[in-house]
This record gives structure tokens, C-alpha cells and sequence, in this order.
């Protein structure tokens, strides 16, 4: 008796929360799955809005492989942006997020340098795109990687700042006295004691600032040109002056997911993990 | 196990710490006024007082995890001033542990000797003698996490002795723990000392701690050492007010008054025996001192008190009674059945009468 007392409520509980779950997974993946399924379709099948449509790969084969296409080097240059970038704004977060927090500055310089990273992350990126794109082809690094790695580094660094900061103050002070006394100096601390115990967040930082680079695009599209184009460039292309390649920037939008898709399937633990870590204790 | 004990100290020179007129300022807040200790080689020495009173900023000096503001600090004759920790050849057992949570328990206590490249035969060794010492061997593949608090506490400790160090340095190490472990890892580190004789300096705000595990007790109260003595000196003859309160559980009854033609009157009501009135001091204000314990009951030619409250713990009674308006809390030996409200016959052994001079707080005379 108690028991279906006490069961009846939960159930009634549990049929609301997956009726919500439901409306917002629909909400969040419905987009997705018609752009993939727009990837399959012919421009006419979905300029007419045919609901059932044989699916063809010629956008697939198209995007991918036609001469004209330059996808796969845009795949390409994107991973080498996304890694460079992601790796030097998490290296430089990380050590900026020590000394913050444990190299004894006065309050006010950490608290001043946090409120500035968070007011320079408030500009929008388009606002600082003409500005370095004068800047970069001053200094001769116009079209080239690095310009590109450089911009989407800083423009990352307030959020993996604020992120590490946090990871980074977590740990406790005892360890790293500890380590002090156990022999160990300044680099082996870090190395050895203050980012295995940080690594979640760490990946969760990574992550995160991996897929902001990956999804860049206003100021990728000015740091760069044919041979150094993104992939969100690239697909912006396919919107021409007399001709917009619906079906083909559908196709190669699916594609462009994949990456994000696999980082986020492998490190989703972690950043859930990292991301709630020092919430509770 | 004994030789075990003895390769341990085989390499260790004769580590007297010596503390000169050490102090400390955060900015324009001075914490520690000038304090000097003598430490002896193999002396159990602990740092007691209320929180804030600059005992664990004291040995996070001696660690060389604080800057010292003026004064030396000596390890064996060496002054290490300006030493970093790790060439004090010192080991600190943290409050938390501070255990490398992703280290297993070998890892943990051969870190130190990994960072000083000990190579690894000889760091295997080193860890298997001190878990033997501390029966840690069936946890040395276990995580931090997957251990209990003790055995955490336990770990810490190996981690310290694996280093061999000339101090080991304690910072609050059971406060962590639950009652009835505190008391059983208390008695294990003392024993632990009287096996390895290394010198060790230990912070604790526990009186009872201080009382049952030291050679000497250094007591400090605001930066400054109140007095430093063993254990049972400090309870017999406790120089200061401070001390007369802070050392001792239940603490000593503290009463204002004056001596008057040989007794003491208190300011609350009530006439206290005497056994001698100590020179010069016929007719003026001090504070009149006696344990808890330092009570007959039941004496025909005692004070007369009401009792408030009688908490009986089974092997003694704590009874506290009012003379006049001034509160008194003795505990005794033998039963005590009276009720709330009753009168009893107290007398306070004057041989173990403490008298304190109220302005000064220093202590006048005792009458042993």
C-alpha cells in the first residue's frame, strides 16, 4: 500500500520530466537532423519541400571530392587552427591562472585582470576582426596560420582564463606545500601534482575552446583566404551572388559537425566532470 | 624491527632546533613578538595555544613556507633563514594529509625521493620499511580516496619518515579525526617517537594532546610564549594567569578577591584557606587559583556551597556549586549524590593554592 503510494507520484513526476527532455532534445536536434537530411537531398527536392525524398550523395561526393571543391583542405587548415590555438590559450590560461592565484599578487591586480578578460570577451569578435586584420598584414601574418592560431588564442583566453582560474584555485594549498617540501620546485609542481589533479578541467577547457575555434567565423573570414579558409568560411561560400548551394553547405555543415561530435562523445565526461568539479566537495 | 627502526636513524646528525627571537609581521600586523625556544636533539616538543596565536604560523616558519620578518631559526647548527623547504631536511605532516590524490600510497611516500632521484630499488626499500614501521603494506597499491581517515593520517606520517628528515614537523595532525581515533593515533605517534627519536615539533590547540604526548610544552597566546615547560611543570606551576587557565581540563578555578588577615576573601562571597600569605601581600587585591580536582569533599571545616549542577561520569563526579556569587567547579573522586540547591562542605587542598598578582597576571607563590 505505502509503496504504491510512494510510487504513484514518482511516476507521475517521471512521465513530466521526460515529456521536457523530449520537447528540448527535439528542440536542440531537429535543426541538426534536417540539415544532415538536406545534405541527402537534390537542390529541387528541397526548394519544392518534398518530405519524402530519395536520398542522393552527390553533395556528399561533390563537397569532398570535385575538383572544384576545396573542402578537405579546409577540414584541414581548421584542425591545424583549432589544435595550435587551443593549445597555446590553454597553456597560457593555465600558467596565467597559477600565478593569479598562487604567486601572491595584491587582490586588487587578480581582480582587475579577471574584470579586464571579461570586459575584453564582451567586445564582439567582428568589432576586433578589421583592427588585427590591419595589424596582422602590417607585421606579414595576413593569410597565414599563425595570424589566424594568434587571433582565436586571445579570443579564447578570457573564457579558458576564467575556467582554469577556477580549477586552478581548487587545488589545495597543502599539496602544493607539500610538494615544496617533498623537493619539488616551481615547474615539477605543476607538472606533476597540479595538472593531474586539474585534467578534467583541463579537458573540459580544451574542449570548449577547441569547438569556439572550430565554429569561428567572422574573424577567420578576414585573417584568411583561399588556402588558409576554414571550414565555417568554406561553407559561407556556397552562398554566392546568383546561386545559393543550399544542398552542398547542408552537406558540408553535417560534416563540419563530425569532429565536435567525436571530441564531445570521447570527453564528455570529463566535462561534466571538470565543469561541476569544486561545485560540491 | 628494531634494526629496522635503527637504519632509519643511522644516516640522522644531532638536530637541535634552535628559535632566536623570531618574529613575524603580515604587512603592518605583527603576529609573532620575538619568540625563542631550545629545542634538544630527539626532544617531543609541542607548540600549544588558542587559535591565532602564531603556533602554526611558527612552524610553517621552521618548514620555510614563511618568510621569516626578523630572528634566526637554526636546524641542527645550520641557520636556515633563507633555505627553501626542501634543504631544511624537514617532513611536515599536514591537518588535511595533503596526500597526492592521484598517487598511490608507494607513490605518495616515495615522491620526495623521486624528486631527489634515490633510485628506484632503493625508494622500493625505503616505502616497504616505513609501511612496516606504520603497517601500511596491504594499502601501498590504494588510492587516497580509498582509504579511511586514520589510515590517511597514517600514510602522511609515512610519507614523512620515508625522508629520514632531522624534524619531523606536525601541523594539527588529528584534528581531522573522530574522538575515539584521535586518542589511538595519539598514543601511536608517541610511540612512534620514542622508536625513531627523531625531533619533532607539533602544533595543536588541544591542551590534552600537548599534556599527554610532549617532552615540553611551549605555550603561546597572541605571538608571544606565555611558558614553556613539561607537561606536568606547567600544571604544577603555571607562571601566569593564562597558563593557570589554559592548562588543565576541567580548567582551574579563577577568583578575584584580597588576603585579609591570612585568608583570602573573594570579591563573590566566601573566605579560602590559605597556608601561608606570601610577603608584602597582607591586604592586597590577587587571584586565587585551585584545580577541580584539588578539592576535599565533605571536610566538616569546609566553605559552605550550594550546588548548581552535578554531572557524574562514572568514575568521578564534576559538581558546579556557588559561594556567594562566585562559581566553583570541583570534581571529586567519590560520589557526590547532593541535588541542585543543596549545601555542601568543600575545602581546597592549600598545598596546591595558586595566588597571581591581578595586576600583573604573574604568578605570586605556591605553597609546594
Amino acid at each position: 500500500m505505502s509503496r504504491a503510494l510512494a510510487l504513484k507520484p514518482g511516476t507521475g513526476t517521471a512521465l513530466v520530466r521526460h515529456i521536457i527532455l523530449f520537447i528540448v532534445a527535439a528542440i536542440t536536434l531537429v535543426p541538426v537532423i534536417w540539415v544532415a537530411a538536406a545534405g541527402f537531398r537534390t537542390q529541387i527536392s528541397l526548394l519544392i519541400g518534398e518530405f519524402l525524398f530519395t536520398p542522393v550523395m552527390t553533395n556528399f561526393t561533390e563537397v569532398l571530392f570535385s575538383k572544384t571543391s576545396d573542402f578537405l583542405l579546409n577540414y584541414r587548415n581548421s584542425l591545424i587552427v583549432g589544435i595550435a590555438s587551443t593549445i597555446l590559450c590553454v597553456g597560457t590560461a593555465t600558467l596565467a591562472a597559477w600565478s593569479l592565484n598562487r604567486m601572491d599578487w595584491p587582490k586588487w591586480v587578480v581582480h582587475v585582470f579577471l574584470a579586464w578578460a571579461l570586459v575584453f570577451h564582451m567586445i564582439p569578435s567582428i568589432a576586433l576582426a578589421g583592427a588585427w586584420f590591419g595589424m596582422m598584414r602590417t607585421i606579414g601574418l595576413d593569410n597565414s596560420f599563425l595570424g589566424l592560431i594568434l587571433a582565436h588564442a586571445v579570443l579564447n583566453l578570457p573564457m579558458a582564463l576564467w575556467l582554469m582560474a577556477v580549477f586552478v584555485r581548487d587545488v589545495p594549498v597543502e599539496l602544493v606545500e607539500a610538494a615544496r617540501i617533498d623537493g619539488a620546485g616551481t615547474p615539477t609542481i605543476l607538472g606533476q601534482v597540479v595538472l593531474p589533479i586539474i585534467a578534467p578541467g583541463l579537458a573540459a577547457t580544451s574542449v570548449l575552446t577547441f569547438l569556439f575555434s572550430w565554429n569561428e567565423f567572422a574573424v577567420a573570414l578576414t585573417l584568411t583566404m583561399k588556402q588558409t579558409a576554414t571550414v565555417p568560411v568554406a561553407i559561407a561560400k556556397f552562398a554566392q551572388d546568383y546561386e545559393i548551394q543550399y544542398t552542398q553547405m547542408a552537406a558540408s555543415a553535417a560534416l563540419s559537425i563530425l569532429p565536435a561530435l567525436v571530441l564531445l562523445l570521447v570527453a564528455q565526461r570529463f566535462i561534466v566532470k571538470g565543469l561541476t568539479n569544486g561545485a560540491v566537495k | 624491527m628494531r634494526r629496522t627502526v635503527e637504519q632509519f636513524r643511522g644516516s640522522t646528525a644531532m638536530a637541535q632546533v634552535t628559535i632566536r627571537n623570531v618574529k613575524k609581521s603580515f604587512g603592518a600586523v605583527d603576529v609573532i613578538h620575538g619568540v625563542s625556544i631550545d629545542i634538544k636533539d630527539g626532544e617531543f616538543v609541542i607548540l600549544v595555544g588558542p587559535s591565532g596565536c602564531g603556533k602554526s604560523t611558527l612552524l610553517r616558519m621552521i618548514a620555510g613556507l614563511e618568510q621569516i620578518s626578523a630572528g634566526d631559526i637554526e636546524i641542527g647548527s645550520r641557520v636556515v633563514n633563507d633555505l627553501p623547504p626542501k634543504e631544511r631536511d624537514i617532513a611536515m605532516v599536514f591537518q588535511n594529509y595533503a596526500l597526492y590524490p592521484h598517487m598511490t600510497v608507494a607513490d605518495n611516500m616515495g615522491f620526495s625521493l623521486k624528486l631527489a632521484r634515490v633510485s628506484k630499488d632503493e625508494i622500493k626499500t625505503r616505502v616497504a620499511r616505513a609501511a612496516e614501521i606504520l603497517g601500511l603494506q596491504p594499502l601501498l597499491e590504494r588510492y587516497p580516496r580509498q582509504l579511511s581517515g586514520g589510515q590517511r593520517q597514517r600514510v602522511a606520517m609515512g610519507r614523512a619518515i620515508v625522508r629520514d628528515p632531522q624534524v619531523f614537523l606536525f601541523d594539527e595532525p588529528l584534528s581531522n579525526l573522530d574522538a575515539k581515533l584521535r586518542v589511538a593515533m595519539r598514543t601511536e605517534i608517541k610511540e612512534l617517537h620514542q622508536r625513531l627519536k627523531t625531533t619533532t615539533i607539533y602544533v595543536t590547540h588541544d591542551q590534552i594532546e600537548a599534556m599527554t604526548m610532549a617532552d615540553k610544552i611551549v605555550v603561546m597566546r597572541d605571538g608571544v610564549v606565555e611558558q614553556v615547560g613539561a607537561p606536568l611543570d606547567l600544571y604544577d606551576r603555571p607562571e601566569n594567569l593564562f597558563v593557570a587557565g589554559f592548562i588543565g581540563s576541567p580548567s582551574m578555578n579563577l577568583i578575584k578577591g584580597k588576603i585579609e588577615g591570612g585568608k583570602f576573601q573573594a570579591d563573590g562571597g566566601g573566605v579560602f584557606p590559605l597556608a601561608s600569605v606570601p610577603a608584602g601581600y597582607e591586604g592586597k587585591r590577587v587571584i586565587y587559583g585551585t584545580r577541580p580536582e584539588h578539592f576535599v569533599f565533605g571536610a566538616p571545616d569546609g566553605i559552605e556551597a550550594k550546588v548548581v549542577v552535578v554531572e557524574p561520569t562514572g568514575s568521578e563526579s564534576m559538581v558546579l556549586s556557588r559561594v556567594g556569587t562566585t562559581e566553583l567547579t570541583t570534581v571529586f573522586r567519590e560520589r557526590v549524590m547532593a541535588r541542585p540547591g543543596e549545601t555542601i562542605r568543600i575545602s581546597p587542598d592549600t598545598r596546591l593554592v595558586h595566588l597571581f598578582d591581578e595586576a600583573s597576571g604573574k604568578r605570586i607563590v605556591s605553597a609546594h
